[in-house]
């Protein structure tokens, strides 16, 4: 197995024996207890929970229209949950302004005061705490330097690019050594190149600075690589919650594996079950075997999973199981691989993804879905 | 940096579509669209101004080319205009000022009943000078309502007397203005993208502090702007002077001594005199406000991507 990031940098607790030089983290536990949040009739967060340990980097995920913003503004202050609870510490916060929580944020469109100088920006949130103001200067020079900004201290934001302004949006937020840094879609104003480059140095900051932070994006590949655990929202509600391995390895329900890229999904009904193995029958009637995720008995209907780049492309003529007949509809280069979508008995629009790319358009080939990767979820109900 | 960026690029594909022998044609075509406007303008401003001023340094009574400005600036009571239009004014420009930026505030956001609100402040614009002294004529004399309340509720038993005085110019003003300098502070507080305030706010900034470090500063522009527009008309003050104050004494405006001479003496020279220094001292404090605001912070209310 190959080893996981993350887990150098997950919080061990006080019988930690990791020799990392980061710093502990200012909290020790934020307690969330059944956040609900109604608009006009409409619930857009119902009975959030979640436990964050101290040094966490917890991402929420999902569309728009989740909860997702809802959840952290309700945890800001900026928003008054009609129930539920939040305990930092033991200390119950639920009804404290935002202004008295000692929480960090950042805006998607950065919210930096226009009429103040970088310097100045950074150093609102020490004059607010009423810092003596030779210990300000010295916290701004830090981070500044931190985040590689020292010589644009005397500008103005609207001098500045989308990504240093980010960087003096998230400065400003961490130099209050908040309890807790709130991120509201940070990256999604910037370009893909830029976005890379502040998903690593977001991630840089949360280690050297141990903070625990709470990230709320609607990108997967955002969420996988900077978080260590996933909250995956649809609708208002927690759908799964995991590591970004385990919800990408092991999706809770169709819905998680659709949005964790399992781009194709397709109807079925349940013929038999044995053990975690599980026969249904496609719309056509073609006969697959998955693997069983969640309840089913037969009769059922299912949703059937797999990944674009988990189905094997295989000679003309093989009969293993699983296997049907497809023709290249289109083919999409894609540097690190390539992608078909193709048409066959299971449906018209199948993505595959391959490492070859000498397949061209109209050329017939035969797909096999392995077993083990193909997933069989219940399908879903509209509890919702 | 976007909207700049844009910018840029513009002029860059302007310039790339002109081949030299097109810049002078288009060049003509642009200056043929302005005539209309330029000769309004000449026509209707400079051409007056012009005139008058000529006309105020032919002095009717005699004397120097500068007689009539000479008259008014030593005679006491001509000199005196200047300082009672400003008592005026200013007062009536400053309490507009200071019940409109926290109301605008308070707007900025779409709040339930924004309309009707912003409806019945703007109503007084449509009534225009004279219908409002003529109300407060009646609504604060003697036998108005006013009185009649407060001697009803055993709070005076003299009548307050709040006309045929400065203050009821001043409140005539005040009512008259009003419309004007709060829509103009509505429009610059609810530019004011409202994440700023939300970051302050994140960032340990009580109410006050987020008012008075975030909002005021960024308001700057449209107080600077309604200032100089409602001190400017405040300034040519006139029918409510008249109706509502003591035209003889303390609220002899300078317009008010601009008609006397015009229409009284029948003297057009001194009376244009007299509207020319009216017009110096608005472009004045014009170009104080403006020099003022342009010192302080003056750009975007949001930072971001622009």
């Amino acid at each position: 197995m190959t080893t996981h990031i993350e887990t150098d940098q997950r919080p061990t607790g006080s019988s930690g024996t990791r020799t990392s030089e980061r710093p502990a983290p200012r909290i020790d536990t934020l307690r969330i207890r059944n956040l609900t949040k109604t608009f006009g009739g409409v619930t857009a967060l119902q009975e959030f929970a979640l436990d964050v340990r101290g040094g966490e980097f917890i991402s929420l995920l999902g569309p728009s229209g989740c909860g997702k913003t809802t959840a952290l503004n309700c945890l800001a202050g900026l928003l008054e949950p009609d129930s539920g609870d939040i305990e930092v510490d033991g200390d119950h916060i639920v009804r404290t302004p935002p202004e008295r929580r000692r929480f960090g944020m950042v805006f998607q469109n950065y919210a930096l005061f226009p009429h103040l100088t970088v310097e100045r920006n950074i150093a609102f949130g020490l004059e607010m705490q009423r810092i003596p103001k030779a210990e300000r200067d010295e916290r701004v020079d830090q981070i500044l330097n931190l985040v590689h900004l020292g010589e644009h201290r005397e500008k103005y934001p609207a001098q500045l690019s989308g990504g240093q302004q980010q960087r003096i949006a998230i400065a400003r937020a961490v130099v209050t050594e908040p309890r807790i840094m709130l991120m509201d879609e940070p990256l999604s104003n910037l370009d893909a190149k830029l976005r890379l480059e502040m998903r690593t140095e977001i991630r840089r900051l949360h280690h050297a600075l141990g903070l625990t932070t709470i990230y709320v994006t609607h990108d997967q590949e955002e969420a996988l690589s900077l978080s260590d655990r996933v909250v995956l929202m649809e609708l208002g509600n927690i759908r799964q919650v995991g590591t970004p391995r385990d919800v990408y390895q092991e999706p809770a329900s169709a819905y998680a594996a659709s949005f964790l890229g399992c781009r194709n999904l397709l109807p079925v009904r349940v013929a038999s079950l044995d053990g975690t193995s599980v026969t249904a029958e496609s719309a056509s009637g073609m006969s697959l075997t998955g693997s069983l995720r969640g309840e089913l008995t037969p009769g059922d209907n299912a949703i059937a999973a797999i990944r674009p780049e988990n189905i094997n492309l295989l000679q003309q003529g093989n009969n293993a199981p699983n296997t049907t007949i497809g023709e290249v509809q289109a083919v999409e280069f894609l540097g690190q691989g390539t992608e078909l979508s193709i048409s066959c008995e299971l449906g018209d629009n199948i993505i595959v993804r391959t490492n070859e790319d000498t397949w061209q358009y109209g050329d017939r080939l035969v797909l096999q879905l392995p077993g083990d990767r193909f997933f069989i979820f219940p399908a879903e109900s509209e509890e919702g | 940096m976007a909207r700049k960026m844009h910018g840029s690029s513009t002029e860059t594909r302007t310039t790339l579509n002109r081949p030299g022998f097109r810049i002078n044609r288009s060049a003509w075509l642009n200056l043929l669209m302005i005539v209309p406007a330029v000769l309004l303008v000449l026509g209707l401003f400079i051409y007056p101004l012009a005139y008058g001023l000529r006309l105020s340094l032919d002095p009717q009574t005699g004397g120097g080319i500068l007689a009539n400005y000479e008259h008014f600036f030593t005679d006491e009571r001509e000199r005196a205009t200047i300082w009672n239009t400003v008592r005026l004014a200013l007062p009536a420009t400053l309490i507009n000022l200071l019940v409109a930026i926290p109301l605008a505030y308070r707007m900025r956001r779409v709040v339930r009943g924004r309309r009707l609100i912003t409806g019945l402040f703007v109503i007084p614009m449509t009534l225009g000078t004279v219908l409002i002294a003529q109300g407060m004529l009646s609504f604060f004399g003697p036998a108005g309502w006013f009185n009649k309340t407060l001697e009803f509720l055993r709070i005076t038993d003299d009548p307050i007397r709040l006309i045929y005085n400065r203050t009821g110019v001043i409140i005539s003003l005040t009512i008259a203005e009003f419309p004007v300098v709060f829509l103009i502070l509505l429009g610059f507080a609810s530019g004011i993208d409202p994440n700023l305030e939300r970051a302050a706010q994140m960032l340990g900034a009580s109410g006050w502090q987020r008012f008075r470090r975030i909002i005021l500063p960024l308001m700057v522009p449209g107080i600077a702007t309604a200032f100089a527009l409602s001190f400017v008309m405040t300034f040519a003050v006139f029918p409510t002077a008249v109706m509502l104050g003591q035209p003889a004494g303390s609220t002899r405006v300078i317009a008010f001594a601009a008609w006397q001479a015009a229409y009284e003496r029948f003297d057009y020279s001194a009376a244009s005199a007299i509207a020319i220094i009216m017009a110096s001292i608005e472009i004045c404090v014009l170009a104080v406000v403006f020099g003022l605001r342009s010192r302080l912070y003056h750009g975007p209310a949001s930072a971001g991507k622009g």
